[in-house]
């Protein structure tokens, strides 16, 4: 269907030179599903645009890319209209941007099934209400004149899917289908690449930076480094007993829930000006040998395998989790696991609540709803939940950056915000009291002033505790050193940094002013893979610190497992669980905390882990939180008394769950399975 | 039926807007410096005389009452009398909007249709000569001086080449049009004057002209980055790259979602259409409402400069108006 | 994306195929802002030197010699009053560059200080401060330069203010909308958490970001202060004869334009308008850069 044969493709704009795809070789058979994986910058998307036909201003390409045998770099304007959709037709990484939004996205569907399909407007549109059904639109006769802006991420994904499938391709291409999406949503997504690929034998071409995740749908996999293809073969041993040391460190940087510690390779992916004449991995492989460095290895099958083909000369033939020790993982936290309450708490949240209110008319969008937690200095807590469940909202009161609605909040006993009948400190005072809780965001490039270099960015908050200029510059110095980073950084500006390079500096700008708490939010999830490990590397250490607390948010319940003590599970601005972070993920209690669970990806899984079994029944953009338990619209072991009664946490064993039926749960998930 | 409720609620929110209008231009005359009063009686007026002439306009009374007096003159649609020619304000406006109104609804009319094609065209060319050329117009247009062009048209089409009538009005007096509406084309249209249809045409030609070309070149601009806007978004590539034919991609994803921003900005053309007839009025001597209100500024004659502030602003916030719910009707975004 | 390509170029493999475009727009940009400096570059030497380069004075009248065309002892003959036409167009350079350079100056900094406070405080003092650019902006803006200008009567400073206060409002309004989207943004979170005052939030950290579509936006508002200025003088509102500007020039000599006289209006107008597109062309092309950056 799709043949790739040594596709080259370099950028030749005034000043700037990139090799953006060096020799890459696969192809995609029909009905089959190809997995193509790698670190942004490593070339995915454009053997994307290169197999549509279009690649970008500038670019110079060598090689074939054959699609039922014909070349599409050499065909005309008119060979290549008729090539995009009806040959292959891609579905977007931002689905919402994708789609035109002032026209409805039935008109979007029919405009594709009559170009393709040569269909009549009628029969068009009464096809396209079908392939709605057929991607999981519910109400597809209404969705049919909805437009862009009203639908919610995950819906927009399926239109999009419903978009390309209806051109009817031979070759379906994904780019980045899931980013942005939550886990629950993620695997349905996939399935229905699977699902075109099984029903109308049509090739797929998966384009994901998350090998893990996509494995289970896919047949082969194929790794991108740097524009060249290190490694491809099929997608379960690939993931089992992966041969290149590049996707083996690609696999170890991923965290898993299973607890499996994370190895961190270090450096980055080189931006190679020219195709490379050595091994592009050579710098960040422990196997690396001087051959490494003067050669490029040639892709050749490993002995004894099929169609399982790598580029190195060293191939690894060990299982991934050799040599490493089984969970369970010991958190990185200095302090004991649980223990009893601190006496010195540096974070007190008691029963806070937090409404966004509109500007016009009433009501508002209440984000969190009566949160309470204590923290002391040594502990680690570890917040999840999926996107909209309020864990940046949290973030933000904890900083002081929004004022409870009720209820309070103190950062090593002092309100840094107005609360209700508590008396803050005002001036200076205030600003000290602010810089003893520090946050790390989620974009680590936009966190930094645009305009102010790094070294201004870090001293910040020294400036406010009122040091002078040579004490800041050593503390600085300290902290950089603690982060690994040259001095020289320090007078760049944010738009010359990495992701890794900025999300440093955000850590070394909370880490300077020595606080007392420290909150990570989401500081990983904007940063490619190998990246994320180093990262995810510099946070154990800092949260290793005894006299200090952290608060770990991720929408990724693998990285909280790393190193937090306690975990709290959000729903909708509640806590629906908390507990010790291995009680938790090895023995969850709420349904919540199972589905989450059961739908994070894990490498070489057997399903039926503890987690799984319960599958929500909706997207979370369409529930709506009840009067009762908030997940009673999404839970499939809804009762009128979920409905009606609001869920208090209770202890199950170790941890707290809020939800009442925990003890009937497993003969209800066992009943579950038997009649879906 | 939304739009309709939309309309009512902003048409009662223009009360307080158009009352506030009122008062400011109410007092923005009276800090004017002059005298309107003097200026009417000539140098050589007592004192006496100018007491009484200001009797006569109710000037000697106390700021509040004749604030008062003023609105309760709009209420039933007096405008007051002006003091330089004694007449009533309100038909005097009368006969001079017509004109300028036909001015300037002809050439936005033209300018957006133009623009619009242009601008399209243009942006599908992008940096290619026939869409420098186009930007390259559009940026001499908007650092054009219209008055200046309004001259040199005259100098060429009618000082030097006699094509067009001399700058003197706006239809020859011997074709005996009946005026109506005061907007000449329209009226010779109405009364079915052959003549005076082919002399209000020509008359209109340059003005409109001038117009046009200031006119034309911010809408220029703004429909080409616009519709460039939407050629670079996501969503047009994925159109495209999904195969659709060029007619479906042009009328379905690049026309509407590029004509989306199109009625905020013809509004605010409008409005520096309104500004620049002053100057094109002056320049043609068309007799219309910009001359006739910048002649009662210049004069300070309160009644008239108070009136036409009035229009103006009514005029644009109903301009604004219109273009909200255009828009409202082309982007499915907009909720009223 | 580009969408012209080359034809491919043989059949081999081995021949590259390239795809057209990418640098042609900057190109076309740097051109404009090249051309655009240049002219301005001139416009205010001739300012500065246009003594030297005057053969007659600013406001010399040549009694003999009214309204004589073009040739002999004037280069661009002379107008009703027996000035010199050329030595006039130079002189005014300086009162027009000087007030619309001054006027703009004037309106950057009232505007965006205003912008600023009503988008980083926020709360009532938005709101008026809004309500009073809602009012400016309800009318055209050379209507309301008409109005002001009447108010503020003649005289080089009233005009500065004048054109300036017309301009104010748009940039108070342009950098209020940026300062309450940088405001979301989390390097200002990250200020506050780090401990920095408001006004420290606001003059280290907003201020120098939301100048940015003020640095692409006053170029093109200098040329339209020019216009509106030679507009205010066209009407009589504005610099009066026997100043030398370009409008009021213009205005001089629009009755000789009926009986073909040209040589009264044309010279003036025309370097008004040169020098309006520099300011253009430089406007335009600083747009372009500041989208391609964007992109």
């Amino acid at each position: 269907m799709l043949s790739i044969e040594n596709l080259s493709v370099a950028i030749r704009r005034p000043g700037r030179q990139v090799a953006a795809l060096s020799d890459v070789s696969f192809a995609v058979r029909p009905g089959e599903v190809v997995g193509l994986v790698g670190e942004s910058g490593g070339g995915k998307s454009m053997v994307a645009r290169a197999v549509v036909g279009l690649l970008p201003g500038g670019s110079h390409a060598t090689g074939r890319v054959l699609v039922e045998g014909a070349d599409v770099l050499r065909m005309d304007d008119a060979a290549l209209a008729a090539h995009r959709g009806r040959g292959a037709a891609i579905c977007f990484q931002n689905p919402r941007g994708a789609l035109s939004p002032t026209r409805t996205i039935g008109r979007q569907l029919v405009d594709r099934l009559t170009t393709h399909q040569e269909m009549s407007g009628d029969r068009a549109r009464e096809a396209a209400r079908e392939l709605f059904e057929a991607v999981g639109i519910r109400s597809a006769q209404r969705r049919l004149d909805a437009y862009a802006h009203e639908l919610s991420g995950g819906m927009a994904q399926r239109v999009m899917i419903s978009l390309a499938t209806g051109c009817a391709p031979g070759l379906l291409i994904a780019d980045e289908p899931t980013t942005g999406l939550d886990v629950t949503l993620t695997r349905e997504i996939l399935r229905q690449f699977r699902h075109a690929a099984d029903t109308d034998e049509r090739a797929v071409l998966l384009i994901s930076h998350d090998l893990a995740s996509i494995a289970e749908v896919c047949d082969r996999v194929v790794v991108l480094y740097a524009g060249t293809v290190v490694e491809s073969g099929p997608a379960a041993q690939v993931l089992r007993e992966p041969a290149h040391p590049y996707t083996r460190a690609l696999l170890r940087s991923v965290p898993d829930v299973g607890g499996r510690p994370v190895v961190a390779t270090p450096g980055t992916m080189p931006l190679l000006t020219r195709a490379p004449e050595n091994c592009p991995f050579v710098a960040r492989c422990a196997h690396a040998d001087d051959t490494c460095a003067s050669r490029r290895p040639p892709t050749e099958p490993l002995a004894g395998t099929g169609d399982w083909s790598l580029a190195c000369f060293h191939p690894q033939t060990r299982p991934l989790d050799a040599g490493t020790p089984p969970t369970p993982a010991t958190p990185v936290g200095g302090a004991a696991v649980a223990g009893p309450v601190p006496q010195r708490a540096v974070l007190e949240i008691e029963d806070a609540h937090v409404v966004y209110r509109s500007r016009f008319g009433s009501g508002g969008h209440h984000a969190l709803r009566g949160v309470t937690l204590r923290l002391g200095p040594g502990e680690t807590l570890g917040v999840v939940g999926e996107s909209g469940c309020g864990k940046s909202t949290l973030a933000k009161l904890v900083m002081g950056l929004v004022a409870p609605t009720s209820g309070t909040v103190s950062v090593a006993g002092q309100a840094l915000v107005k609360q209700p009948g508590r008396p803050r400190p005002r001036g200076r005072a205030l600003r000290r009291a602010r810089t003893r809780a520090q946050l790390v965001f989620q974009d680590p490039i936009g966190s930094l002033s645009p305009r102010r270099t790094v070294g201004d960015s870090i001293a910040e908050p020294l400036r406010a505790a009122g040091l002078s200029a040579a004490e800041r510059d050593a503390r600085v110095a300290a902290v950089l050193d603690r982060m690994e980073l040259d001095r020289a950084i320090l007078r760049r500006y944010p738009h010359e940094l990495s992701g890794g390079q900025a999300q440093r500096i955000g850590i070394a700008r909370a880490l300077v002013g020595e606080p007392d708490l420290i909150v990570f939010d989401e500081p990983t999830s904007a940063l490619d893979v190998t990246v994320q490990a180093q990262i995810l590397d510099v946070i154990a250490d800092v949260a290793a610190d005894a006299d200090r607390a952290s608060v770990f948010i991720s929408h990724d319940l693998a990285t909280v497992r790393g190193f937090a003590d306690r975990v709290v599970v959000l729903y909708l601005g509640r806590v629906v669980e908390e507990g010790p972070v291995d009680v938790v993920f090895d023995t969850p209690r709420h349904p919540y905390t199972r589905a989450l669970l059961g739908s994070a990806p894990r490498l070489g899984a057997t399903a039926g882990s503890e987690g799984a079994g319960v599958e929500l029944v909706k997207d979370l953009e369409e529930a709506d939180a009840a009067a009762g338990c908030p997940l009673a619209a999404r839970c499939p072991f809804v009762t009128d008394r979920c409905r009606s009664e609001r869920q208090e946490l209770q202890s199950y064993g170790e941890s707290r769950a809020a939800c009442w039926r925990v003890p009937e749960l497993p003969a209800l998930i066992g009943r579950q399975a038997v009649t879906p | 039926m939304r739009i309709f409720r939309f309309v009512i609620r902003r048409l009662l929110q223009l009360i307080p807007v158009l009352l506030g209008v009122v008062l400011l231009a109410f007092l923005l005359v009276r800090v004017l410096p002059g005298d309107p009063v003097r200026s009417i009686l000539g140098p050589n007026a007592t004192e006496e005389d100018a007491a009484a002439a200001r009797a006569r306009f109710g000037l000697d009374r106390s700021l509040w009452q004749q604030f008062l007096d003023y609105l309760g003159g709009l209420l039933t649609g007096d405008f007051g009398t002006s003091i330089q020619s004694g007449s009533s304000v309100g038909s005097e406006m009368a006969l001079r909007v017509g004109p300028t109104l036909e001015l300037v609804v002809i050439s936005v009319t033209i300018a957006l249709v133009v623009a619009t094609t242009l601008g399209i065209w243009s942006a599908k060319r992008a940096n290619r000569v026939g869409d420098h050329s186009v930007r390259m117009f559009a940026l001499a247009g908007n650092s054009v001086p219209e008055f200046w062009l309004g001259l040199v048209l005259v100098l060429v089409g009618y000082s030097i080449l006699g094509w067009f009538p001399a700058p003197n009005g706006r239809v020859d007096p011997d074709t005996n049009l009946t005026p109506l509406t005061g907007a000449d084309l329209v009226d010779a249209v109405l009364t079915a004057n052959g003549p005076a249809i082919a002399s209000a045409t020509a008359y209109l030609v340059l003005p409109v002209l001038t117009l046009v070309v200031g006119v034309v070149a911010p809408l220029l601009r703004s429909v080409r980055a616009s519709a460039l806007e939407v050629l670079h978004s996501e969503s047009y590539a994925a159109a495209k790259a999904h195969g659709l034919r060029d007619r479906t991609l042009h009328r379905g994803y690049l026309l509407r979602a590029t004509l989306v921003r199109l009625p905020s900005l013809a509004a605010l053309v409008f409005g520096t259409a309104i500004g620049s007839t002053v100057l094109v009025e002056y320049v043609y001597s068309w007799q219309g409402f910009g001359q006739w209100a910048l002649r009662g500024l210049l004069y300070r004659d309160y009644p008239v400069v108070q009136a036409s502030v009035l229009l103006i602003a009514l005029c644009y916030v109903l301009v604004f108006l219109i273009a909200d719910v255009v828009h409202a009707i082309l982007d499915p975004r907009v909720r009223l | 994306m580009a969408e012209s390509r080359t034809a491919a170029s043989g059949d081999t493999a081995a021949a590259p195929v390239v795809v057209a475009g990418g640098d042609r727009e900057s190109r076309f940009a740097r051109r404009m802002i090249i051309v655009g400096a240049t002219i301005l570059a001139l416009v205010a030497l001739v300012a500065v030197f246009a003594p030297l380069l005057s053969p007659w004075g600013e406001t010399e009248i040549d009694p003999a010699n009214t309204l004589v065309a073009p040739g002999g002892d004037h280069l661009l003959g002379t107008d009703g009053n027996g000035m010199d036409i050329w030595s006039r167009v130079l002189h005014a350079a300086r009162l027009d560059l000087g007030i619309a350079l001054a006027a703009v100056a004037l309106a950057v900094v009232v505007g965006t200080l205003l912008g600023l406070v009503a988008g980083y405080v926020g709360g009532w003092l938005d709101d008026v401060l809004m309500r009073v650019v809602d009012i400016f902006q309800s009318f055209p803006t050379f209507i309301l330069a008409l109005a002001v200008a009447a108010l503020l009567g003649n005289g080089t400073v009233n005009l500065i203010i004048t054109i300036a206060a017309v301009n104010a409002p748009a940039y108070a309004r342009l950098v209020r909308a940026e300062v309450r989207s940088l405001r979301e943004l989390p390097f200002v979170d990250a200020a506050i958490t780090s401990g920095a005052s408001p006004v420290g939030v606001l003059w280290r950290h907003l201020l120098p970001n939301s100048l940015t579509p003020v640095r692409v936006i006053a170029p093109l508002n200098c040329g339209w202060a020019m216009l509106t200025l030679a507009g205010l003088s066209f009407l009589g509102l504005g610099v009066s004869i026997p100043e030398a500007e370009w409008g009021a020039m213009i205005s001089l000599g629009a009755a000789d334009v009926v009986g073909g006289r040209w040589w009264t209006s044309v010279p003036p107008g025309l370097a008004l308008f040169v020098c309006v597109l520099g300011f253009s062309l430089l406007g335009e092309g600083l747009q372009d850069r500041a989208n391609a950056k964007r992109r």
